[in-house]
């Protein structure tokens, strides 16, 4: 009887201490916040996510710094998260899913705000009207949402077309024209390894080189109908860089936009596809002074390309700071502080008016970058964007690796990339 | 003085039953702290996992109901091409893997087993490549095949010129599954050499002292004495670099990224996918049960061969 009773004791002990751990760990998990939201003109703290490190860190402190000293009522602590841009976006995720209130206020890619707003992770900013015809209007379409602004415009990475101007006296005008100037750079000067370097690598990169050049083709990435003739023939074209013309060497299929530069840079590569970056690193002969930077050469019944890249500003949809969120956004947003960081760190502006003649001055090749801003295209903006990136990454790398044929990779890839794209938006 | 049982208090025993109770209950609420941990950091995501798994769960859509859809992300996820192509890339990564890290590692812990000049260096130098973490591991072995820096190239460049533009990863199907397997079998050989090697020390020499009077060859030896002899050794090898090599990962997410297209994605790989990058927690969850039900077939076969074979 005494055993019995001992047994089931220790049966009810046994089943008990799961059971309260598990209901500690439940109620350790859940944790719930009201907000109420705090007026800009009250003393408080908020916290920015960023992924700024080196110079680009530096400034950011700096600018936040300056802001601190303007608004001495707003505390703003920086939350540097990793650099690395997959890991970046699971961070700021947990801290969303979790229902976290802070970061109040982050950096997120270009590609980020569109998945942010579906999900209910960032705010509306329309109650804030912001000023976004001040801003390059590709930009601000890849934070807006359903007609809606979920995030600013802070700097804008537009991809285009290097080429040395050593080599090659005038800037191509066509694609066929590129091909012909690559071939013949590789034939005068034997220590160029290739004609033309681009990202090749299954990652997202290799989208951004091929939005570089999918208009000057009539192509588009359009997620619902990619299968097209314009799309066709700028995968083409860059498979026959490779396996056609002989300039690209089968190597970019492992090249991010790292080894892309450093081709360039130490001037192996007649042309390259990368980020304004690249031209502040020029620094060395012999591309030092020959570089020549513009947006990839329309063909015909194509307009000229170059993809868009970048970062925004978006405010946490659960903070009871967005007040003081917001005007931290309007301060960094603003022509100075733009016109500031791209001096101290090579960020071109996101807005026009931050392109000013003593930017030029300092660094002549903002001029260009400007430019490109003009032609630059967003890659698509849908809550869906990772898993049409997936698609494509593959899509891609098939051709790239000459696996599949450019029409069969588009043919297979337009249904997974329309159903992917598809839901409720 | 001399204590006979039957002097002894006859209340004694019904004592010692409560202090052994007493004992197990102390016993049990000593361990309690650790079990309820262990549950809160390993029983509670299993079940979680299970739960999502029947469920509609993506995180990226706040606000989306966490309905019960039963079996439907299992069909869904048996009815994928990409399941079942990454479910044959995997068994076909494991069995050729599996056979020959075996083979290459037996050979070693034999050689290994022998005496000679420097061999505790050596033994301890082999272990290094398992102790280099994965992610460096394949990130050199990465920059080794680099067709531009590595130094595989350099000297296949030197036997045939041709060969020294050959791009390794992301170029080619079957170069990039050379340079995983290269990688992977790099670093997991060393392991199961020193479990093989454990098992062969335990083997009594006097045996193989009797078999030489019996005249047996070395073959004979090999074959009669040291494999049966192995067993249990080779059981707790094959199974940990079973288990290794179906849930292989990070060396392929290094090197290729699961290209060319999706010719070297495994089922962590579509796994991981569909977790981190989808963030579907529900066909996520499915995919990792089935692995977890994978690992757990593999092991009972393998129990179940070598109980039934000694």
């Amino acid at each position: 009887m005494r055993l019995a009773a001992s047994n089931r004791r220790h049966r009810v002990l046994i089943a008990v201490v799961p059971v309260t751990g598990l209901a500690l760990g439940l109620a350790a998990c859940s944790g719930s916040s009201s907000v109420k939201p705090v007026a800009a003109k009250a003393k408080q703290t908020i916290v920015f996510a960023e992924a700024g490190l080196g110079t680009e860190g530096q400034q950011t402190q700096k600018a936040i710094n300056a802001f601190m000293a303007a608004n001495p009522n707003i505390t703003v602590k920086i939350d540097v998260l990793s650099p690395d841009s997959t890991t970046y976006l699971s961070q700021l995720e947990h801290s969303f899913i979790a229902g976290a209130t802070t970061p109040d206020v982050f950096e997120t890619d270009v590609t980020y705000p569109a998945k942010f707003a579906k999900a209910g992770w960032v705010l509306n900013l329309s109650k804030f009207s912001p000023n976004m015809s001040q801003f390059f209007p590709h930009e601000v379409a890849a934070g807006t949402y359903l007609g809606a602004p979920y995030a600013v415009p802070w700097f804008d990475n537009p991809e285009g077309l290097y080429y040395r101007t050593d080599l090659i006296k005038t800037a191509p005008t066509s694609p066929a024209q590129v091909v012909a100037d690559a071939q013949a750079a590789l034939k005068k000067d034997h220590s160029l390894k290739e004609g033309l370097a681009f990202e090749g690598s299954k990652y997202e990169g290799a989208i951004t080189a091929f939005l570089t050049i999918d208009s000057a083709f009539g192509g588009k990435l359009d997620p619902s109908n990619i299968d097209t003739a314009g799309n066709k023939a700028a995968l083409t074209w860059l498979s026959d860089t490779i396996y056609k013309y002989h300039i690209a060497p089968t190597a970019v299929t492992g090249w991010t936009e790292g080894n892309v530069e450093s081709e360039f840079v130490s001037g192996h590569a007649a042309f390259s596809i990368n980020y304004p970056f690249v031209e502040s690193l020029a620094t060395s002969p012999p591309v030092k002074g020959h570089v020549g930077y513009i947006p990839f050469p329309a063909g015909p019944g194509g307009t000229p390309g170059s993809a868009l890249g970048g970062e925004m500003l978006a405010i946490n949809s659960k903070t009871a700071h967005s007040a003081a969120a917001w005007k931290l956004i309007e301060y960094l947003t603003s022509p100075a502080v733009e016109t500031a960081r791209a001096e101290a760190t090579g960020d071109p502006p996101s807005l026009p008016s931050a392109y000013t003649p003593a930017l030029y001055a300092k660094a002549p090749y903002f001029q260009n970058v400007k430019t490109l801003n003009n032609y630059s295209a967003p890659r698509p903006v849908s809550p869906n964007y990772l898993q049409v990136s997936s698609d494509l990454q593959v899509m891609l790398s098939e051709v790239f690796a000459n696996t599949k044929s450019p029409a069969a990779a588009l043919a297979a890839a337009a249904p997974t990339i329309k159903n992917d794209a598809g839901g409720t938006p | 003085m001399v204590t006979h049982a039957a002097d002894r208090p006859r209340d004694s025993r019904p004592a010692a039953g409560d202090r052994a109770a007493t004992d197990r209950r102390l016993g049990y609420l000593l361990v309690a702290p650790v079990v309820i941990l262990l549950l809160a950091v390993t029983a509670l995501p299993l079940i979680s996992n299970v739960w999502n798994s029947l469920h509609s769960d993506n995180l990226s859509l706040a606000g989306q109901p966490h309905k019960f859809l039963g079996v439907s992300n299992y069909s869904t996820m048996f009815t994928s091409p990409l399941w079942t192509a990454a479910l044959e890339r995997t068994l076909a990564f494991t069995v050729i893997t599996v056979i020959f890290d075996m083979v290459v590692a037996l050979a070693l812990a034999l050689m290994l087993n022998r005496k000679f000049r420097g061999r505790g260096v050596l033994r301890a130098a082999i272990l290094v490549p398992w102790a280099v973490p994965t992610v460096v591991s394949a990130t050199l072995w990465k920059t080794m095949f680099d067709p531009r820096a590595g130094f595989v190239d350099y000297f296949l460049g030197a036997v045939h010129p041709a060969w020294s533009s050959l791009t390794w990863l992301n170029a080619s199907v079957w170069r990039s599954w050379v340079v995983i397997f290269t990688a992977d079998s790099w670093k997991n050989i060393p392991f199961v050499a020193i479990i093989l090697l454990a098992g062969l020390q335990v083997i009594p020499n006097e045996i193989y002292e009797a078999a030489r009077v019996d005249g047996a060859s070395a073959w004979q030896t090999f074959r009669r004495l040291t494999l049966p002899m192995l067993k249990p050794a080779l059981m707790v090898a094959l199974i940990f670099r079973t288990l290794q090599a179906l849930l292989v990962f990070d060396i392929i997410y290094i090197m290729t990224g699961g290209g060319p297209g999706n010719s070297t994605e495994t089922l962590s790989f579509l796994n991981f996918y569909t977790f981190i990058n989808n963030t579907d927690f529900g066909l996520g969850g499915a995919i990792s049960v089935m692995l977890v039900v994978l690992a757990l077939i593999v092991s009972w076969g393998y129990v179940r061969v070598f109980r039934t074979s000694t």
